[in-house]
């Protein structure tokens, strides 16, 4: 490990000062996590923390843009989807059938692997009461499990971090891309973010300015620390830094802290685990291949968040979702291989959304507009494989404004993979108590 | 509560702490003159910025083009499906580029613009009202947006509510344009009562069908790209809203939402968090709200009180502020005498440390405090730091730029970003001859720059380390400590 000596002083500071009185949150992620370790043991703690060699992990993928689900899961046996899709229903004998009456849209073929192998749950008709039709608000819905007339700030992701992972390493929830998906969003923000490890870095321009940067972000322990019975908290740092509670600066020097660890424990990683199944060169491809060496590198993370975009077929979908779908099933299909190969396929559970599905009857343009309701997959070892829930019926006197109406709620969803995957109770997460679907 | 300022107390720390939080800050010569012109002028020039004139021209395109917008629905209702599809990818390049030149426009605004806290308030009305162009789709309509808050920055409550809510990107964003007599739709009446002016709690769901009842008949000429009253389409009938019943129109239920006592207390209460960094004490905020109503629901008196009272340069509010994005960005440029980067780079930095203009995350706009800063984002503004002090860019793909619902664009702004070019700072400009040549006066005259106050020993020990560590120190080290010094905690706050 790096910087040894100055985290061996802070453990024995933390021994000396904090144990004993309640965890601060200004106190650094990473030495809260070890601190709150030794204390889960002995305490009546709800607390999570991650090894990163046997605790169960969620891997959300988003499917942004509004996918199709009635060409993705596919009724081809109804009338109804004909004659509403004459030009872009798929063919019968190109689905890959699950049932005499439902299969996988054709370039699904690592799916209709892993559907055969038992590995695969196709939830049907998924959405929520009222649904939204812009991709903006909908996909909020989705990202904080709220109702679809209130707006609430934080995601359910950062409510599960809230409620069962306190003290816990900032990579307990790991989003790779940009910006951290709102599903994330925390009243005690955690969780990194990044889409390149090479760029999650401080850029120096030489070893004494990386060294120079390394100073000026660490609490400084070198001073002599403070009297143990001086009030025994970390209010009063040596240096003169005060870090009283709720000074805007004391939480950021904390991740500060966070960041130059975890930045050095995700390039270490990266660079040393070497993948081992082949993935299609898409950025999904290489966002899951990221995240099977994270995997595989032991992180101690709960939740990863890739995300895969373009399905908005408002034109010439054929071809577009032809190949988002194949990529999308090939590059989960060589994640599980890649999984499978570390040893740690068991302990992961991958689930897809996307913000809503689309109408049922073509547009004009050999495309689909905005929907409603649409299927999820749940994809991992333990699932109850095969179809969930009912096929939304394409009836037209059964439709609401052209589209399928939903007959699972996604919060059930989200419960059944909080419940018994994650093993946490899920209404303080959701809000209120939704029916765990048992997806696995 | 909100006791005057005593006169004699104001100083440098003081003049820099006001230009920080009611400005974007400034170079130490500039805080100095406010140090020298006293609280009470420095606050007038503040507040009273309607005398300085300001001369920015708009964006050449900041107007109605009702020629261009028949041209394009002409294409999409009769063109063919080639065409089509031209005429939308033709519209969606022009608007990228547009809103490309007006978040710059308006980042220059704030970094030269002659009136700091015109603009400042210009960034407060747009999280506040928190309108994306995500949804919106249009330039002109974010622009007249902007201009709105400009015009009434300072102004009055009422008056201010009306023209937010008649606004075209207003009526796009929250649905009103869409709402009719036959199919009231609820959004902005809802969204007007819980986020803009009263606060959850302060109204029933009655209230909200009952008002976007009286809110029937504010509309959109999409022809025109302006506001229209359509009499035909609003509701003549009775509403009951507030427990009152009557025939009221939407300029009525706006008065009648400023006229309770929760609507001064919600919006002093965000305001002063805006610029103190934390929400008021019961006992401040109750005497906000007072001075506010008592001064006609005017905010310029607000502020002018607010800027002049002892709490606001408390121990607990200087420096105990993270900057946002926009902060930091701007403060930097100027504090650095350099120069805004290019529109494409200001963005994508922007954007990457979590406050893309014209495009806040929800309605509810940008949190703010701690929720700017994450391992990422803090990492980010390190880099960042690099990128405007040294003129380096950082490596970048395509994927940054093509996540978006949809995606694309990512190829042409990545050449765009590669293309770009970059001023860096001078160091002749930051440090005179006398402190060049002396190490100990670089640090310190660093520190009154950047800080406005001095960091603690330990990390001007290491600064100065660092400069030790270099035999011929050129501009370069120079270059690096500065960045070195924006590449802290302490660098984040204000």
């Amino acid at each position: 490990m790096k910087n040894k000596i100055t985290l061996q002083t802070r453990r024995e500071f933390l021994r000396r000062t904090v144990l004993g009185s309640a965890l601060s949150w200004t106190v650094p992620a990473f030495l809260a996590d070890t601190f709150s370790a030794l204390q889960t043991q002995a305490a009546d703690s709800a607390t999570q923390i991650a090894t990163g060699k046997d605790a169960s992990i969620l891997v959300v993928l988003q499917m942004a843009g509004g996918n199709d689900g009635i060409n993705t899961v596919v009724p081809y046996a109804n009338d109804f989807y004909h004659k509403a899709r004459p030009k872009i229903g798929q063919k019968a004998e190109e689905i890959l059938r699950v049932t005499d009456e439902i299969g996988l849209h054709g370039a699904m073929k690592g799916f209709k692997a892993l559907n055969d192998a038992g590995q695969l749950s196709i939830i049907q008709g998924v959405g929520y009461p009222n649904p939204n039709r812009s991709h903006f608000r909908s996909t909020e819905i989705w990202q904080t499990a709220s109702d679809s007339n209130r707006v609430e700030k934080n995601g359910w992701l950062g409510r599960y971090f809230d409620n069962a992972c306190s003290g816990a390493d900032p990579t307990v929830g790991v989003a790779i891309g940009n910006q951290l998906p709102q599903a994330f969003f925390a009243a005690k923000p955690k969780g990194i973010v990044f889409n390149n490890p090479d760029n999650y870095r401080f850029r120096a321009n030489g070893e004494t300015t990386e060294a120079s940067y390394k100073k000026l972000n660490e609490l400084e322990m070198s001073s002599p620390l403070p009297d143990e019975n001086s009030g025994g908290s970390i209010a009063m740092l040596p240096a003169g830094m005060p870090m009283t509670a709720g000074r805007a600066v004391d939480f950021i020097s904390r991740t500060a802290l966070d960041a130059q660890h975890s930045s050095d424990e995700v390039r270490n990683i990266a660079a040393r685990v070497r993948n081992q199944a082949t993935y299609p060169a898409s950025q999904l491809g290489n966002e899951l291949k990221l995240v099977a060496k994270l995997i595989g590198g032991g992180l101690p993370t709960r939740v990863y968040y890739a995300s895969q975009g373009g399905y908005d077929t408002h034109t010439n979908q054929l071809a577009t979702q032809q190949r988002l779908l194949g990529d999308l099933a090939e590059s989960v299909k060589a994640f599980t291989e890649d999984l499978k190969a570390q040893g740690n396929m068991g302990r992961v559970l991958v689930m897809t959304f996307s913000e809503f599905g689309r109408r049922v009857a073509e547009n004009a343009n050999g495309g689909t507009d905005h929907g409603a309701a649409a299927p999820m997959f749940v994809i991992g070892e333990k699932v109850k494989a095969g179809l969930l829930g009912q096929y939304p019926s394409l009836a037209p006197g059964d439709l609401f404004q052209g589209d399928v109406k939903f007959n699972v709620d996604f919060r059930s969803v989200y419960a059944g993979v909080l419940e018994n995957w994650l093993r946490t109770p899920s209404a303080p997460i959701l809000g209120r108590t939704f029916t765990p679907l048992n997806v696995v | 509560m909100l006791k005057p300022l005593a006169s004699d107390s104001w100083n440098y720390t003081k003049a820099a702490h006001l230009l920080n939080r009611a400005g974007f800050g400034g170079v130490p010569a500039e805080i100095q003159k406010l140090a020298d012109w006293g609280l009470e002028k420095s606050v007038s020039w503040l507040v009273d910025f309607e005398k300085i004139p300001d001369p920015t021209p708009n964006p050449d395109w900041a107007h109605p083009e009702p020629d261009e917008v028949k041209k394009y629905r002409e294409a999409i209702r009769t063109g063919s499906a080639e065409e089509k599809k031209k005429a939308q990818q033709e519209q969606r390049q022009l608007y990228q580029r547009r809103m490309l030149e007006l978040r710059g426009w308006w980042l220059q605004r704030m970094v030269a613009g002659p009136r700091p806290l015109q603009e400042k308030m210009v960034v407060f009305w747009h999280g506040h009202f928190a309108t994306s162009v995500e949804k919106v789709r249009n330039p002109y309509y974010m622009w007249r947006q902007n201009e709105l808050f400009r015009r009434l920055a300072v102004g009055n409550w009422q008056q201010l509510l009306i023209d937010a809510g008649q606004d075209p990107a207003m009526l796009v964003w929250l649905d009103q344009a869409q709402s009719r007599k036959d199919h009231p739709n609820e959004n902005f009446a809802r969204e007007v009562m819980e986020l803009f002016s009263l606060g959850e709690g302060h109204y029933t769901e009655k209230d909200i069908t009952e008002a976007a009842r009286a809110l029937t008949g504010w509309s959109l000429n999409p022809q025109t790209e302006s506001y229209v009253y359509r009499p035909r389409i609003h509701d003549a009938g009775d509403k009951t809203i507030f427990g009152r019943k009557g025939d009221f129109n939407g300029d009525d239920f706006i008065a009648m939402i400023v006229a309770q006592p929760q609507a001064a207390r919600f919006i002093t209460a965000k305001i002063w968090n805006f610029f103190a960094g934390q929400e008021p004490s019961e006992a401040l905020s109750q005497a906000l709200a007072a001075v506010f109503r008592s001064h006609g629901n005017n905010f310029k008196p607000l502020l002018r009180t607010m800027f002049q009272s002892e709490e606001f340069y408390g121990d607990d509010i200087i420096r105990n502020q993270v900057k946002s994005p926009v902060q930091w960005l701007v403060s930097s440029v100027r504090m650095l005498e350099t120069e805004l980067p290019p529109p494409i780079v200001s963005w994508a930095m922007l954007r990457q440390l979590g406050q893309e203009l014209f495009a806040p995350p929800n309605v509810k706009g940008w949190d703010g405090g701690v929720t700017w800063i994450s391992t990422n984002t803090l990492l980010t503004r390190y880099n960042d730091a690099q990128t405007l002090v040294e003129g380096s860019l950082p490596p970048m793909r395509t994927g940054d730029f093509a996540r978006k619902a949809g995606g694309g664009g990512g190829q042409k702004a990545m050449k765009m970003m590669q293309r770009a070019r970059l001023g860096r700072v001078e160091v002749e400009k930051i440090l005179t001859r006398d402190e060049r040549d002396n190490k100990d006066q670089i640090v310190a005259a660093l520190e009154k720059r950047l800080f406005q106050t001095d960091l603690d020993t330990q990390k001007e020990q290491t600064l100065r380390d660092f400069l030790d560590s270099k035999k011929h120190m050129s501009d370069e080290d120079i270059l690096t400590a500065i960045r070195l010094m924006m590449s802290t905690p302490d660098y984040q706050v204000t």
